[in-house]
């Protein structure tokens, strides 16, 4: 136990926390936009495993990171959309819509995976991990200053930059839903649609524009997944990511920040999760405390909710 | 609209649907087959799509086409237990509840069923039943989990059940290498089940037994007819479906509306889980899984394809057996790529969950009927001009 403590108590076990936290970040800021939106996108795990396996596959044929990162980007959006078409146009129950796009991202990207790079016999598991070289993952950055501070320089300083850019974006989405018209409309669709329509909310613009930021932020999310966390793609390498950002976001109270910490909680978990097997404990003891922790987090914050839905009424009541 | 055109749209909507999932199956099929010209491809990807249409049940060859029993044994066999996750994910989406535990719950069943099956020596003929209970028994008392949530605390069931999935599969392999894994075999696998315990094979017929084709199936069909007389014929059923129409209205008229919740993710977790136990003792000589084994993602579909009702799942198994061989036999003799099934499945799924497809055309039908209604009336001069469209 003791020796487990001072593996955790070391730069690295919070290095790996911000690491590990980035890409579920992502996920979470997307479940949060589309839940202000008034709608669950649960797809956010099938949209990642594309985002991801394009990525990887973009920067493999072109070079070049920053395009296969690019096209991270464009699928993630495309795909979204493309949710959007059937659950709007379509009238596609959107849960439904994200089941599809889940089953397609497990299996379906294996299929594109072996078809593009021709790695279909003898292979049962293909993947881009011997494809995809440290020269094609995003760069990281260490900064300048901070990287000399002992301690807090092995924590903050020399992550992938999309890990920073997580954080930053926590902090732009946070603006965007509460200080500008756009978030207005998305909070305001989300409420109460009849009420957006009739001042001259164009509901269903705003709910694409709502998926479609989700499907930016699963594209920066894969990216991430197998151009940095790891290099390259394998199958179902976004391990439930997208469904614990559902979890977060919930657990957050749908706002950007709370869904930050409760981010880095589960980053924390998995984190630990690592330590454990690596002092010997069976990975597979410490590979679901994520997921239970999620259940757990789930049920205190219902709790907390309860309780708080139950207050005003007393206090009213007498 | 009458009974008649109901039939007749959805099957045209459902014909449809299947069609533009094989146009997006052929497209991805041009691009993966081999050949130097387009010309070539197009050839390859003839013989691969009939391969997918008529290859799980007839062999091709130079000589021409043969029927082949054994691969429509191996369809049946392949039904039992998404059968099984199929008639569980109905009754739990009936409710309207979005329950996904059917993938974990079918391999908690199983490894379940297994432990009885290895330590616990019974009689034959009652030791298949009791582990099968057992399977289906835990997994319904797992899936509590979400439903008590879900109703108690307003814990979303979906985010719940799929995170036990996880958990399921993590605690069973846990298991399995610490305590139950027999150390003499290279891979990690349990002692053998007991012979007491398998479920025998629905014939001694070499065709039936090769395939593994057991007395499940006939269970699997008793237990359809079971759910759809629970559902559309008991008190319950019908709480159920009203529940998951119209919640409030179900509350309002006095149904206790948290017990039948609870009681539907019950029955989902127990049919899961006997679906996983009767494949595990029909199929397998040990436990082996290492892995969530899907059954559960193909019972969300057979159940979308079977709009929720029991009687139809096993046609809808039969349709993603029968798609799942093709796939098999495409990767064998045409080098396409097994997984092609997922895209296909959730292309079909897409297009049959959506509400506005072919709205149009049903919207035609509805107002023809209409139509004609009004002038069968005017006819008969029974009433003046008000007709109800």
């Amino acid at each position: 136990m003791a020796n487990l403590l001072s593996n955790m108590l070391t730069p690295e076990f919070f290095f790996s926390i911000l690491r590990i936290s980035a890409p579920i970040l992502y996920a979470t800021l997307a479940a949060i936009v589309v839940e202000k939106a008034g709608f669950a996108n649960i797809g956010l795990e099938g949209l990642m495993m594309f985002s991801a396996l394009f990525g990887s596959l973009f920067s493999y044929y072109t070079k070049s990171w920053f395009i296969g990162f690019l096209v991270a980007l464009v699928v993630g959006v495309l795909m979204s959309l493309l949710m959007g078409f059937f659950a709007f146009q379509l009238e596609t129950d959107i849960i439904l819509v994200g089941i599809a796009i889940n089953m397609m991202g497990s299996g379906g990207t294996l299929f594109l995976c072996k078809v593009i790079t021709d790695n279909t016999e003898g292979k049962a598991m293909a993947s881009t991990t011997g494809l995809i070289t440290s020269s094609l993952c995003i760069p990281n950055i260490s900064i300048p200053v901070i990287k000399d501070i002992p301690f807090i320089g092995g924590v903050l300083s020399g992550h992938s930059f999309l890990t920073y850019l997580a954080f930053l974006f926590c902090f732009l989405t946070s603006v965007m839903l509460y200080r500008t018209s756009l978030g207005l409309n998305i909070r305001a669709v989300g409420e109460n649609p009849n009420a957006a329509a009739s001042v001259g909310v164009s509901v269903l613009k705003i709910k694409y524009i709502a998926i479609a930021f989700s499907g930016l932020m699963s594209g920066f999310g894969g990216a991430f997944m197998s151009m940095s966390y790891a290099q390259g793609w394998s199958q179902d390498m976004v391990a439930g990511r997208g469904f614990i950002a559902l979890a977060a976001q919930a657990m957050g109270g749908g706002e950007c920040f709370g869904g930050m910490l409760s981010s880095l909680l589960f980053g924390f978990a998995q984190a630990m999760g690592i330590k454990f097997s690596s002092v010997g404990l069976d990975s597979n003891l410490a590979s679901p405390i994520p997921y239970a922790i999620t259940i757990i987090s789930l049920a205190v914050f219902g709790v907390i909710r309860q309780r708080q839905a139950k207050k005003p009424r007393t206090a009213e009541g007498t | 609209m009458t009974k008649k055109r109901q039939l007749i749209f959805s099957l045209v909507r459902g014909l449809l649907a299947i069609f533009i999932a094989l146009v997006v199956a052929m497209f991805l099929i041009f691009i993966s087959s081999e050949g130097d010209n387009a010309a070539e491809k197009l050839a390859a990807t003839g013989e691969a799509l009939k391969q997918l249409l008529v290859g799980p049940l007839f062999r091709l060859n130079a000589a021409g086409i043969s029927f082949e029993g054994k691969r429509l044994a191996d369809i049946l066999a392949a039904m039992i237990p998404t059968t099984f996750t199929g008639l569980a994910v109905c009754i739990m989406f009936a409710a309207n509840q979005f329950n996904l535990g059917a993938e974990g719950g079918a391999m908690l069943g199983a490894f379940s069923a297994a432990v009885i099956a290895i330590y616990y020596p019974l009689p034959k003929g009652v030791h298949p039943i009791v582990a099968v209970l057992f399977g289906g028994l835990v997994t319904a008392i797992v899936m509590l989990i979400p439903a008590l949530l879900k109703v108690k605390l307003d814990v979303s069931e979906m985010v719940c059940s799929l995170m036990l999935n996880y958990i399921i599969m993590y605690i069973i392999k846990y298991l399995m290498n610490n305590y139950y894994a027999d150390k003499s075999k290279g891979q990690i696998q349990t002692y053998p089940f007991l012979n007491s315990s398998k479920i025998a094979m629905l014939s001694s017929d070499s065709v039936i037994s090769a395939a593994k084709l057991t007395w499940g199936f006939v269970i699997a069909i008793i237990a359809v007819v079971i759910c759809w007389l629970f559902m559309y014929r008991s008190r319950f059923g019908y709480q159920i479906r009203m529940i998951g129409i119209n919640q409030d209205f179900a509350k309002y008229s006095g149904m206790k509306v948290g017990f039948i919740i609870v009681l539907s993710q019950l029955i989902g977790g127990f049919l899961s889980g006997a679906g996983g136990a009767i494949e595990m003792l029909g199929r397998y000589p040990t436990f082996s899984w290492s892995a969530l084994p899907g059954y559960g993602w193909t019972g969300i579909t057979i159940a979308i394809l079977a709009g929720n009702n029991p009687l139809f799942v096993p046609f809808a198994a039969f349709f993603m057996a029968y798609l799942q061989k093709g796939c098999d036999m495409m990767a064998t003799y045409a080098n396409v790529p097994t997984q092609l099934i997922d895209i296909v499945q959730g292309v079909i799924f897409l297009f049959f969950a959506a509400e506005r497809f072919l709205a149009k055309y049903r919207q035609s039908l509805v107002v023809k009927t209409a139509q004609e209604e009004i002038a069968q009336k005017a006819a008969q001069n029974k009433e003046g001009g008000q007709a109800n469209g």
